[in-house]
This record gives C-alpha cells, structure tokens and sequence, in this order.
C-alpha cells in the first residue's frame, strides 16, 4: 500500500453512513429515495465495470473511478451532475491517477460501442469539462486506498490463500464497490469482513485467526451484515426498482444499460 | 458560508466544497516562470499569509488536465513532512463565473466556447525564500561545513521519507531545494515524481531528471528503477556543494555519459553486474577503458564526505547507498557535526523572474561599461566550502537577529533562481527534453549563466545598481580572495586547489548577510 493510509487524505475523508446516506435535495425534489440513490450509484458502478472491460484496463483503476464517483456524489446531484458524464470521466480521471491512461478519445470511442440511446452525445469535450467538475467535487483528493493489497497480506496470514479462497474473497471485494463502503471503511476492515463472509460459507474456522488480530471485530461484522443485506435486497425486482428510479430522473441516465446483478460470490 | 450579493465575490469565506477562488489571493509578484505556467509570490487576503501559486497551464491541454498536476497533487496529497514542500490548497479562477448557490452557470458556458478553465488553476504552496542552486549561486556565497552537512541531512530526511512512501521524485536538483530563511530546507516540484512498487517490475520512463544529475541507468535507456535513481541526483549535488560547481554538466546524453565514465570509470560486469543487458549499454559503452577518479580527483575533501560521495555515486544503482544508510554515514556524526537549521544566517530571497531581467539589464549596463573601458570582466565560480570548519562555522553563524555586517552596503541581487515553476527544458510535455536535440541545454544555460563555467554572463554577479568596481576593489575583508577565486573557478578543471585563494577568506560572506529582517526578505515592491 503506498504511502500509510492512517496519514492519508482517504483516511481523513472517512465520512460516516448518515454523510455518505444523503439524497441531494435537487434529487429529492425529483421524488428520489435513499433506496434509489443507492440503486442508481450501484447501476453507475456496474456501468463503470463494464466500461473498463472495454477499454482495458487494470482493476484498481476501476476500483478507483467508482470510489471517485461515489465522493461525486456525496456533494454533488444527480440532477445536475449526469451520471452518462459522470461515470466515463470518473473512469478516464482515475485511469491518470492511476498511471494507466486511456485517451479520451478511445474512452469516447467504447462510451459509444456501450448500449445508448441515439440522443446521447458524449464528446472528447464532455470528458474534459467532466474532469474539471469532478476534480472539484472532491476537492482533488485523488488518493485512494483500496481493499486488495491488504487482502492478500491478511489471507496469506490466516494460510488461506488458496486459489478457492483468493477468488471468492477477491469478488466480495470487488462487489463491495457496489456499495459506498469505501466511503466509510477503512480498507483492511473491508477485506477482513470480506475474509469474515468467505470463511463463513467455506466453513473454515478463522475464529482465533480474527482474535488475533486485535480490531474491532464489531465493525467487520457490520460491515459483513451490510454485504449480506446488500446481496438480499438485490436479488429480488432489482431491474424494475432501477427503471422506477430512472424515470424519476428523467432522461438522465434511462439510457444505461441495465445490467442485471449477478453476485460473483453466490 | 456568509453568501455574497450577486455579482459580489464572496472573498472571506471558505466554501464548504469544491475549492476556492485564487481571488482570495493578491498576487504580489511573479516569482517564476516554465513551460508548467507561472509562479507568483502572494497573499492572502484574509490572513495576510504569504505563499507561492503555481499555475497549472490547461491550454494546449488535449487530454485535459495535465498528468503530470495529478501526479504532483495526488503525491503532495499525500506527503506530509517538514523537508517536503506543502502542498496548501488548490484554487480556481475567476470566481464570478459562479452564481450564488456555487452552480455552474456562465461558467459552462464559458467552457463550452472552448475556453475551458482558461483562468486558471493555482496549487497553493508555502511560500520559500531560497532555492540551494540559487543561494549557491550568490556571489560570495560560501556555505561552512556544518551548514552543508545541514542541507544535506535535510535533503535524505525528506527523501527518506519520500522513498518510504514509495514516491520517486525523479528531479532532484539544486533548483528543486527550497530552503526557508529558518535553514529549511524542503524537496518541491513533484511534476516528474511517481509512485513506485518494490519489486521493480513496472517499465518507467527513463526520460526523468535533469541532465546533469542524471544516473548512469537511466542515462544507458534503463526502465526498471528504483530510489537510487535519486540518491543519484543527491550525490551530484552534494558534490557540487563541496567542489562549487556542478561536476557533470553534460550537453546532451552521450556526453553527460561520458563526463560520469571520466570520473567514475567505466561500467563493466564486474563493477556493475548486468550493464550489458541495459538497453543502449552497447551503443553508449564507452570505447577506452577508464579507470574511477573520483577520489582522486576529490582527493582534498573531507575523508568522511569522500567516503559517502564514493558510496553516492557508485556506478551500479543496486550498491548505490540508500537514503537511510546515508543518513547513518560517519560524515553526519563527526565533527563538525551539521549545523541546527535555525542557526543559518538569513539571506535576502530573490528571484529568478526577477533575477534575469536585472541581468540582462546588467549586460546592457556592462555594455556601455565595456565600452567605456571602465571594466574588466569578471567571473564568479561558485565557492567551495570552507575548509577550515571550526573557527569559520563560528563566524559563519550569526544570530537570527544580529544586524547585516555590512548594513549600509546594498544586498546581491544575482542570487536564486526560483524553483516553484522553473522551466522545464525548451519542450513542454512531461518529458524534460525533445527526443532529439539538446536537453538541458537551453535550461541550464538560461538558469546558470554567469556561473562557474561563465559563458556570455560574465555580468551576472554584479549588484543591479551596477557598481563599477568589482568586489576586489571594494575594501571588504575577504574580497579579494573571493574575486580570485572565482576568477580561478571559471576554468573548470575538475581538480580544484585545495588551497587556493579561498584561506582566509573566513569573512567573506558577510556582505550577503542580511539580517533577519522579515521586511527586507520580502522585498517585492522595489
């Protein structure tokens, strides 16, 4: 992990659930609910993987656009900052930050192989003036720290880093970004609950192994209690739920595809 | 958040998101200029606090806003420590574009005219008074050992904690030094820096660090590096700070190359296991045997400064010292041992902005004076330390608030180069140089002319008032040693006398003193 993250401009922007779990009000006037907010940075997100797949590049820097995309949005409206334009650009920001960078004409190139309506433009200048506006919506904090390194470390630890072991917890990690818990954990406490909720379902006893490690085992189970619900909820009508959110939205974003939700873990 | 009236800038009040316009500045003076955008010495507004703005160009932009700002902040972001500079805050202009609420209005539409963001943004920075290639650079300047030995801990402290975060700074050089007149001394300009993985594996970009303080691996077209590459930088300077003038001031690769294998000896499997297989190794090796000078060449320096030089510029990056144990060296535990930073004496700031145009205001005047046959030329090497550390470190020091010694006489003009925004080679990009071309040549002469090997500046080290005498002439203890020895420096001989003229020179840099006065520091409005 570069630098130390307890020093780090992420650790110092660790908000709390009540901050991250605020509908703008220019999206509450459009009838959003917190439910669907949250559905909507989960479609972004989604949107934001499949993107990636396209343009090539490595996981963090996906990891990274989403977690951009979520600081967007505990300041910013949905109303006012589109998510069609919001969720590229988060991608072409953090491919930068992330040193791996992607033009922003081949970005635009693969924003319009994705399924899209004919209306939709989206630019070389609209990922340009993006990036101005994102860069100030988080207040160019641009550091982020994420679960993976330490999930290697903590699973070679507890001698589970078996290939089984490695790819469900990778996965959890990886759906945890579908999620705003990156926006209140710290990341090892993700990939511990992570750890925590694979241990459970392959039946293998971490008990002492958690123990041993002195943290507050408290917030790892809540974190994992939040990963459980968050499969729960979205299993059922997730795509009707979606296009109710859309609607209220308006034109905004109903022409994101809608990917259906298939948790890698289950 | 007060709000201000429509129209109005809401000046005094921080916003609770997003950043703050540089109208909360007033821009004092420009203090650099580069190919990155221009640095402006200023205040703010509502603390009266004095700091540096860094412009970040934006046109000329195609992929928007410029890698290399985001490594800069992203890095600065998350650095904190007393040798690295501070990053403060980012700011935008103007601010009118703005509605009341902070949306978006003309502002957009502003940008969608394709003038996106042309106002500007700042990256906000403490404000330093020096930077160590221009405090060098002072005529007269001569730092003491304990003072040396001071920035040069200063300098691996903050490395050391750069390279622990696994941030490679890839620029080191004198210019990049930013010392405070409380002997601080702070790495800046993060533009070429990045993160870096331990294991090596990630290809780099060899096209990083100025010319002359360019490694060996690099230079032979390497792209697996590590910190060395830096400790690399560190050594050149720590050997220009002994000797008085920088020791490979190559023109282009083959020769800064070349200069290295003079000094250094040529690379080979034995001293440097694997150079073969660096990618231009066999194009660039170099065609005679040559055998390592270093210590004899730099036979008259400290035994101690010696060994830790040979441990700096090692020719194999993997033997090459680390921060870390160079911190450890005998040199930084034996007498005299380096100096509290506070105890330095303070010097007037001023400006490479500044600085060329009163030399070239100094060329015409030596001109005319040419003309007139009222001058000889003269030419001021950079001084070597002095040598005989005890008694001069004593009279080195002067309290912070001990009066100029020479108070009625007028401070140096020809000193620092500013830093925060220096140019960066004749190409913008985040390459330093053109591939082709000559790097470091427009830059280095631009920031350097006039000393050591004094080119066409032989004017640069007279005061702007443009005294006729030279300083030989001026009845100042010490003075005249330091007009011969400069005059002995400009021929650059890499061996240089041990002692020459500079003996008794033990005063000779009282005239730069300038007392501890905040006032005369910040002397922008001249």
């Amino acid at each position: 992990m570069a630098a130390n993250f307890w020093t780090s401009s992420h650790y110092k922007q660790l908000l709390d659930q009540e901050e991250v779990d605020v509908v703008h009000p220019l999206d509450k006037e459009k009838g959003i609910t917190l439910a669907e907010f949250k559905l909507l940075k989960m479609h972004m997100a989604n949107y934001i993987w499949k993107l990636a797949t396209h343009v090539k590049v490595r996981q963090r820097v996906v990891a990274t656009a989403v977690t951009y995309m979520r600081r967007v949005y505990t300041r910013k409206s949905l109303s006012e900052y589109d998510p069609r334009h919001v969720a590229p650009t988060c991608l072409y920001l953090a491919a930068k930050a992330e040193e791996s960078t992607v033009q922003a004409r081949l970005l635009v190139f693969y924003v319009k192989k994705m399924p899209t309506d004919e209306k939709f433009r989206f630019e070389i200048k609209d990922v340009l003036e993006m990036e101005m506006k994102i860069l100030e919506a988080i207040n160019y904090y641009l550091v982020v720290f994420h679960p993976y390194r330490s999930l290697s470390q903590l699973l070679q630890d507890a001698a589970l880093n078996d290939i089984s072991m490695t790819q469900l917890t990778w996965g959890l990690v990886n759906d945890t970004y579908r999620m705003d818990l990156i926006l209140v954990h710290p990341p090892h406490l993700i990939a511990l609950a992570c750890i925590y909720i694979a241990s459970v379902l392959r039946d293998k006893d971490t008990t002492s192994w958690f123990e041993e490690l002195r943290v507050d085992m408290n917030v790892v189970k809540n974190i994992s209690i939040e990963i459980l619900d968050f499969y729960e909820n979205h299993r059922i009508n997730m795509e009707e739920r979606l296009n109710v959110a859309m609607a209220k939205l308006g034109s905004t974003i109903h022409n994101l595809e809608i990917l259906q939700l298939t948790p890698t873990s289950y | 958040m007060a709000i201000a009236a429509p129209g109005q800038l809401n000046l005094h009040e921080s916003p609770s998101w997003g950043s703050r316009s540089v109208d909360c500045f007033e821009k004092l003076e420009q203090i650099g200029e580069g190919t990155y955008g221009q640095v402006y010495m200023a205040r703010e507004i509502k603390t009266g606090e004095i700091v540096a703005l860094k412009k970040i160009r934006m046109d000329n932009e195609r992929e928007g806003f410029p890698i290399t700002a985001i490594r800069e902040i992203k890095i600065l972001k998350k650095l904190h420590h007393e040798n690295v500079i501070k990053l403060k805050e980012i700011v935008t202009s103007p601010g009118p574009e703005k509605d009341e609420q902070g949306r978006p209005g003309k502002y957009l539409l502003r940008m969608r005219n394709g003038n996106k963001y042309k106002g500007g943004i700042y990256m906000v920075f403490e404000y330093m008074d020096h930077d160590l290639t221009g405090l060098a650079d002072r005529p007269g300047m001569r730092f003491s050992v304990p003072q040396i030995k001071c920035y040069m801990r200063q300098l691996l402290t903050g490395l050391h904690y750069c390279h622990v975060n696994q941030v490679l700074h890839r620029d080191i050089k004198g210019s990049n030094l930013l010392i405070d007149n409380e002997g601080n001394l702070k790495l800046a300009d993060f533009g070429l820096a990045r993160s870096f993985s331990n294991d090596h594996n990630a290809n780099l970009t060899n096209r990083v660090i100025t010319l002359w303080y360019r490694p060996p691996e690099l230079l032979l077209g390497t792209t697996k590096y590590g910190p060395a590459v830096d400790m690399w930088s560190v050594g050149c300077i720590f050997a220009e700070l002994l000797h008085g003038k920088p020791i490979f001031p190559g023109k282009d690769e083959p020769e800064q190359l070349n200069k290295i294998f003079e000094l250094c000896g040529a690379p080979d499997e034995v001293n440097w296991p694997g150079v073969s297989k660096i990618p231009w190794y066999n194009n660039l090796k170099p065609t005679r045997p040559m055998k390592r000078r270093l210590r004899e060449v730099f036979r008259h320096f400290d035994r101690h400064a010696l060994e830790l030089l040979e441990r700096m510029l090692t020719l194999d990056p993997s033997q090459r010292i680390s921060a870390k144990d160079a911190l450890d060296a005998e040199y930084f535990w034996t007498d005299p041992l380096p100096c509290d930073p506070k105890s330095l004496p303070k010097y007037e700031s001023s400006h490479e902005f500044q600085t060329k145009k009163k030399r070239q205001q100094q060329r015409q005047h030596e001109e005319t004076a040419k003309r007139q046959k009222l001058q000889h030329p003269q030419q001021h090497g950079r001084l070597p330390p002095i040598q005989q550390s005890g008694q001069a470190h004593a009279q080195m020091r002067p309290g912070p608030n001990q009066p100029p010694m020479h108070g009625s006489q007028a401070p140096v003009a020809a000193g620092p180069s500013h830093h925060y925004g220096k140019p960066r080679g004749p190409s913008g990009g985040p390459g330093r140089y053109p591939p082709s071309g000559n790097p470091g040549g427009g830059y280095t002469h631009q920031n350097r002319g006039g000393q050591g090997g004094g080119s066409g500046y032989s004017s640069g080290p007279y005061p702007p008032q443009g005294r006729g005498a030279p300083y030989g002439s001026s009845g100042m203890p010490g003075a005249a040693p330091r007009g011969g020895g400069g005059s002995g420096y400009g021929v650059g001989a890499p061996n240089y006398p041990q002692n020459g003229p500079y003996g008794g020179s033990n005063a000779g840099r009282g005239s730069n003193m300038m007392g501890g006065n905040r006032n005369q520091q910040y002397g922008w409005q001249q």
